[in-house]
């Protein structure tokens, strides 16, 4: 094959929604794969290999973000359907939750109201944009969710998605060291600390450290994500910081 | 066969979840209304059907695929961040720990009687 031809089939390729679609599988197949060789290490989060190979593709090969899109948002979409999945372990989990509702749900809103307000605050006051600021408030909830919550109250979803990614790895990273300096030794606290702040990357190491941790890990991200969809929108415009 | 099954469901709660959304104009997004009309549909029929659960699996095991193309968008729009990153970088840190510490200190007092296999006294 001579060069022209190649040409011709890359400028034809590079403007299909397929090469996009394509590009988007291969990386996430590729950091997924890395991940579980790394024997699962929080640092190597597919997330962040994936996207960064993503990244320097589309650089190296001078794709614009919209070229790109063409392709992703057939997979993009898919965050929709996804999140109505998330109705499948929550119900598993409510039923878990019937013998400590109220010490769980009492922390996790007091929790969720903590970490909303103070994000809010501390980007307001260092002076962030509103719609950054919009953007910090659910960067605790599972990332389809925390997505959708942005989009509805005004912030940006990739840059939620971006935060909700840095908060799950920070919390998994340094959760344990927190729970010793702390002196918390029960594992049911332990995990729904972790799944409130950490939600799915949280969740994740939980399990690494014991099943029970794992569980009310899971059921924390399940119910903060319920209740930061319910009340944050509410709670943000009472408070007037969504005029 | 089943997968497919289990999906239209997800895609019919989806479609009812936005179209309540746009007729009572609620603040909530289509999906999450979805999620929440599915799960109150799973506590009334106290169950969950195969067809779902298979779609649902497959679904929440590639979220980090789903998320992909979203996140990649930061990259590209990162100058309008310029100047904020120390803002976002502190809320984002801050935040985290406060909300963290609140919840633990709550659970300590309130929570003696989690069931646990490991014990709570210190």
């Amino acid at each position: 094959m001579t060069e022209p031809d190649l040409n011709r089939i890359w400028v034809y390729l590079s403007a299909s929604p397929l090469l996009g679609l394509t590009m988007t599988l291969v990386a996430y197949s590729l950091a997924h794969r890395l991940y579980l060789r790394s024997g699962l290490n929080p640092l190597l989060n597919p997330v962040v290999t994936s996207v960064t190979a993503l990244i320097l593709f589309l650089l190296a090969t001078d794709t614009s973000y919209d070229d790109y899109f063409d392709g992703a948002q057939f997979v993009h979409f898919l965050l929709g359907p996804a999140t109505v999945a998330l109705a499948i372990p929550l119900y598993q989990q409510f039923n878990k939750l019937k013998q400590v509702w109220l010490p769980v749900t009492v922390a996790l809103v007091t929790g969720v109201v903590v970490g909303a307000f103070s994000s809010v605050a501390i980007a307001r006051l260092l002076g962030a944009s509103l719609e950054t600021q919009l953007s910090l408030a659910p960067k605790s909830v599972t990332a389809p969710v925390g997505m959708a919550i942005s989009e509805q109250i005004g912030g940006l979803p990739s840059l939620t998605a971006a935060l909700v990614v840095v908060t799950g790895i920070i919390g998994a990273v340094i959760g344990s060291k927190l729970f010793d300096l702390m002196g918390i030794r029960d594992d049911s606290v332990k995990g729904i600390a972790m799944g409130m702040t950490s939600h799915g990357i949280g969740t994740a190491r939980a399990f690494q450290v014991s099943a029970q941790m794992g569980a009310f890990s899971g059921l924390a991200m399940a119910l903060s994500a319920f209740l930061y969809s319910v009340f944050l929108p509410w709670l943000l415009s009472i408070t007037g910081v969504l005029g | 066969m089943s997968i497919l099954r289990g999906f239209l469901i997800l895609v019919l709660f989806f479609l009812l979840g936005e179209s309540l959304r746009l007729v009572f104009l609620v603040p909530i997004s289509g999906g999450i209304l979805g999620l929440m009309l599915l799960t109150l549909y799973l506590m009334v029929t106290g169950g969950v059907g195969n067809a779902v659960a298979g779609a649902s699996q497959a679904l929440i095991s590639v979220l980090i695929l789903l998320i992909m193309p979203g996140l990649t968008e930061i990259f590209f729009i990162s100058g309008k961040f310029t100047g904020q990153w120390l803002a976002v970088s502190v809320s984002l840190l801050v935040g985290t720990f406060l909300s963290v510490v609140t919840t633990l200190v709550l659970l300590n007092v309130l929570a003696r009687k989690l069931p646990s296999g490991s014990s709570n006294h210190e």
